[in-house]
């Protein structure tokens, strides 16, 4: 096992640990959650399994719902992002997505926030989605995704930046 | 097997998401209640839809045999109608004694003859005998001619050999009803005499002095008549009730005093 993949397995730790311990219990604003283990969708490299993925959502995702009693909210949401990742990828990104670890260093700022803020529009649609289910909340689930987005948008991209500056 | 393999291998981050996908929602559905009761919510709006569609389908291939029941009820109903006309004394349809009715499905029937013949569904093994009437539910029809074991032929009122005894239904006139072979929608009613009073609209029914009919099943209503003839008697036209050209379903009347009578007049 190469010292990259170490790495990335402590980063996910600490993340995910992290989000149990602090960001679980941060309610900006009152309402809005904080999912910083979004990032680990969106840092995840290019040149690991894609098909993993899928898999490293379900344990992540289960992981926070077991510790937020959300019973498999964040799990749906998570896998449905890692799913759709190399879509969203290839959408954000053109002919770079296939190159490994193109994506984060040489790549247009305008492409990385497109890539980011889809991940997380997403993930917090459904995140929202399946909190409400009801269509008589569709306006209450869009503007919800929409402010948490945003917020989510700002702290995983700041995140980001940390890690990859070091 | 090997096309099979590589398409599972192709397809393998589809296969785990749906896989992990439905775990969760298994997990979902059996711990939160919200869940729970909003894919009860949608369950319950799909079953009740695909079987309300399910039965709105299904209903027609049931038309025959609810059509078929419809008929015997109507038929049971006949029977205690004609009771209970017997029983109050008051006349409209069969005066007579009607004891069985047997219900019956035109498969021939033309109109275009001068000689017009009806052939139904019943015959001998269902209780059909020769010369036995036959009506429909909106008047008379016509008297058995002959009968097979499972068919039956009827000589319509649109042949011109038949005669039936008919009255006028206001003053119990008595005439003789005929088919002249020309306007299936038009029978001639002959021997009403000049001295009895008509006008159009007068409703004609059968007299019950035959052993076809009993008294007062409807036939027709007077469309117009003619009292220039030299003979002394009306020519009259009546419209006939029965739509002869959309005949469907029939009742063959059976009268038990039919042999009663019959044996008095052979003595």
């Amino acid at each position: 096992m190469n010292r990259e993949v170490v790495k990335d397995i402590i980063l996910s730790f600490i993340i995910v640990l992290s989000q149990l311990l602090i960001f679980n219990h941060m309610n900006l604003f009152g309402t809005l959650n904080t999912f910083i283990y979004v990032s680990l969708f969106i840092l995840y490299k290019t040149s690991y399994d894609k098909t993993f993925l899928i898999v490293y959502g379900f344990i992540v995702g289960l992981i926070i719902d077991l510790s937020l009693q959300t019973y498999g909210v964040h799990t749906l949401a998570s896998i449905t992002v890692c799913y759709f990742r190399e879509r969203i990828e290839k959408y954000s990104f053109g002919v770079n997505s296939i190159l490994p670890l193109a994506m984060i260093r040489g790549t247009q700022i305008t492409n990385r926030i497109t890539f980011f803020l889809i991940i997380i529009l997403l993930h917090s649609l459904i995140y929202f989605s399946l909190i409400f289910f009801n269509l008589e909340f569709t306006l209450t689930i869009f503007l919800y995704t929409l402010i948490n987005a945003i917020v989510n948008f700002i702290i995983i991209w700041i995140i980001s930046k940390l890690i990859f500056n070091k | 097997m090997q096309s099979i393999i590589n398409s599972i291998f192709k397809n393998r981050k589809l296969i785990i998401y749906l896989f992990l996908s439905f775990i969760t929602f298994n997990y979902l559905y059996n711990n939160s209640s919200v869940h729970y009761s909003g894919f009860g919510k949608t369950g319950t709006f799909i079953s009740g839809s695909t079987s309300n569609i399910f039965s709105y389908i299904n209903s027609y291939f049931n038309l025959r045999q609810e059509n078929n029941r419809l008929i015997e009820e109507n038929l049971e109903l006949k029977k205690i109608e004609s009771k209970f006309i017997d029983i109050s004394g008051t006349k409209d349809i069969a005066e007579g004694k009607i004891d069985k009715t047997i219900s019956a499905k035109v498969i021939l029937n033309s109109i275009n003859k001068s000689k017009n013949i009806i052939v139904i569904n019943k015959g001998k093994l269902s209780g059909i005998q020769k010369e036995m009437g036959v009506i429909s539910s909106k008047g008379v029809v016509g008297i058995i001619k002959n009968i097979t074991s499972n068919y039956s032929s009827i000589i319509s009122l649109l042949n011109t050999d038949l005669k039936i005894n008919a009255i006028l239904k206001e003053s119990s006139t008595i005439g003789s009803l005929s088919w002249n072979g020309l306007d299936p929608r038009i029978v001639q009613l002959n021997d009403i005499p000049l001295s009895s009073s008509i006008k159009v609209g007068d409703t004609i029914v059968t007299g019950g002095m035959s052993f076809y009919f009993p008294k007062g099943i409807p036939i027709g209503k007077i469309e117009d008549y003619d009292n220039s003839s030299l003979e002394g008697y009306y020519s009259i036209n009546v419209s006939i009730f029965n739509d002869f050209s959309s005949l469907s379903n029939l009742y063959v009347l059976e009268r038990t005093d039919n042999d009663e009578i019959k044996s008095l007049l052979n003595e």
